[in-house]
């Protein structure tokens, strides 16, 4: 059967060669050679083209340069894990600190979820570098008014993965439940509007935070790298190491 | 048929011209067909350097300087090359967050790409980031399923380009993915998605037709293949009669080889992807033969050539 029918097209293709006028405009047909690896690697074995070379090199010098400058100390690496995480509060509670002197007005949250940051801080010299791995995207800092039964969805995503939020704590139950929710020390009250303080990605439905979808976020114009990079400098203006820990603001 | 099937099918085809006392370059330069070099990429993400050499994944694979190189032995010894891009140039490491697209944009200026379409990362600084950048780039951005008249960038883009080469007329024209969901709102402000299907068809019927084209392709940022209902590559394939190459972005795929895929009235569709970030540079040889506009012979006669 494949014989018959390759050999079939052997003779249309035959009769295609005999029977075309050559030379005719839309009388081509475009056929595929395709050699057995399409696919042509970029490796190391092929030299850098001069050209492209030369105007890469004065980038790659501003690049470096700027990432090599040191923001700060950290005593410990700040590292990220799952549940309450070192980094995860560290950067919901600058946040929230942040927010809070952007808008000129008290931020009762801070949240921030363990996949939205991509890696550790090391210890020893934190550098702008560092920074960037941390968080790589151009994601801005942004506030959201969250209306009681809306912060009850966030805590019940939360105590299943017994994530931590900046200025609260809470325990999670036998049943996987939230309770004794505190913010900022103060019972939780579900008829209550909170303001959190979170990147415009999460507010947006991102990492299945699908409860925020409905709500306007108010933009600081502050992306989330540069407000992490700020606080470290600030911090070791003021003499102080960088450092998070955990703190026990989820019990279980 | 799927790929294994169509690619055995076609070899035993070149066989048995042999057997029938006909070589296969005997008939080549009877024909005299003109040989075109499609050279592509996708999804290059700010890649400018090769990955650190540090032994991940990807450790130093790609490099923008080196794919130059590659891109010139193939000028070297190739006259009739087309070198395209499906999008997401932007986006990845600290060149873009410092300068924007703007080195990205020069290199490719420079390795002389003949065209691009937009992914959802070239939005990532909004239209006026995107605006912003345009000047440094010396080829088009090629889109036709984005509406971007009530946009600052009214008029910037094309649906489709003919280029002459080989003396041929190749029709390009992009296709972007749904920006809803994907894009933050104020990214893509008042840009409008059309419907990929519709829009394909109405490229055709306009690169067949009036244009006359002898080879359409399509530059898609649409993605490979969803399990869902979602438009991807292979959907648009099998909807969409008369597009010859769909060069693919997007999902990141790392093709082996393109897959072919038939599409309505018989005509066959190749779709093929190259990865991420400047690790491989997609290469496709295609000749042009006298020839009826009859898909099933075009469909035939695809010789595979063993030597890159």
């Amino acid at each position: 059967m494949t014989f018959f029918r390759s050999r079939l097209a052997a003779l249309s293709l035959l009769a295609t060669v005999a029977l075309a006028p050559a030379c005719q405009r839309a009388g081509y047909v475009a056929k595929p050679q395709l050699a057995p690896t399409t696919a042509q690697p970029v490796g190391k074995a092929l030299p850098d083209d001069p050209k492209a070379a030369a105007t890469i090199a004065p980038y790659h010098q501003k690049v470096t340069e700027q990432m090599n400058e040191v923001l700060g100390t950290a005593p410990a690496a700040i590292i990220k894990n799952s549940g309450e995480s070192p980094l995860a509060n560290f950067v919901a509670d600058l946040q929230r600190t942040r927010a809070s002197q952007a808008l000129g007005q008290p931020v009762d949250m801070g949240v921030m979820t363990n996949g939205g940051l991509r890696a550790g801080l090391p210890a020893g010299t934190i550098t702008l570098g560092s920074v960037f791995e941390l968080m790589p995207f151009e994601n801005e800092l942004v506030v959201l008014e969250v209306p009681g039964p809306v912060v009850q969805q966030l805590f019940d995503y939360a105590a299943r993965i017994k994530m931590a939020l900046s200025n609260v704590t809470y325990t999670v139950g036998a049943d996987g439940k939230p309770t004794s929710i505190l913010i900022g020390g103060k019972p939780f009250d579900p008829a209550k509007t909170y303001t959190i303080a979170i990147s415009d990605y999460l507010a947006g439905g991102g990492d299945q935070m699908v409860f925020f979808k409905a709500l306007k976020p108010r933009g600081t114009g502050i992306l989330l790298r540069n407000a992490i990079a700020d606080h470290i400098r600030t911090l070791t203006k003021q003499g102080k190491p960088v450092e998070a820990k955990v703190e026990g603001r989820v019990k279980f | 048929m799927n790929r294994r099937d169509f690619l055995k099918h076609t070899s035993l085809g070149a066989a048995g011209l042999s057997l029938m006392g006909l070589s296969v370059p005997a008939l080549a330069r009877d024909a005299k067909p003109a040989r075109l070099v499609i050279l592509h990429t996708n999804d290059m993400h700010s890649r400018i350097e090769p990955f650190p050499d540090n032994g991940g994944e990807w450790a130093n694979m790609g490099g923008m300087a080196r794919r130059a190189t590659l891109i010139e032995q193939v000028r070297q010894q190739e006259p009739h090359v087309l070198l395209l891009d499906a999008g997401d140039v932007f986006q990845g490491t600290p060149y873009f967050n410092f300068f924007g697209g703007e080195l990205e944009f020069k290199l490719m200026s420079q390795m002389r790409y003949d065209a691009c379409t937009l992914g959802n990362h070239d939005f990532d600084n909004g239209l006026e980031g995107l605006q912003k950048q345009l000047p440094h780039a010396s080829f088009p951005f090629l889109t036709a399923n984005y509406d971007f008249s009530q946009t600052p960038l009214a008029g910037a883009f094309k649906p489709y380009k003919v280029f002459e080469k080989a003396g041929r007329r190749i029709g390009v024209f992009g296709m972007g993915i749904e920006l809803a969901g994907l894009v933050s709102d104020k990214n893509f402000g008042a840009t409008k998605y059309l419907d990929p299907v519709a829009t394909a068809q109405a490229m055709v019927k306009q690169l067949r037709g009036p244009e006359r084209c002898d080879m359409v392709i399509c530059l898609s940022h649409l993605g490979y293949k969803y399990e869902s209902a979602k438009i991807d590559d292979r959907k648009l394939a099998a909807q969409v009669g008369g597009i010859d190459l769909i060069l693919g972005g997007h999902t990141h795929t790392f093709m082996k080889e393109p897959e072919p895929i038939d599409g309505p009235a018989g005509h066959r569709t190749l779709i093929n992807q190259v990865g991420w970030s400047g690790i491989n540079l997609g290469r496709l040889d295609y000749v042009f033969e006298p020839g009826q506009r009859r898909p099933a012979v075009a469909s035939a006669a695809v010789l595979p050539v063993h030597t890159a």
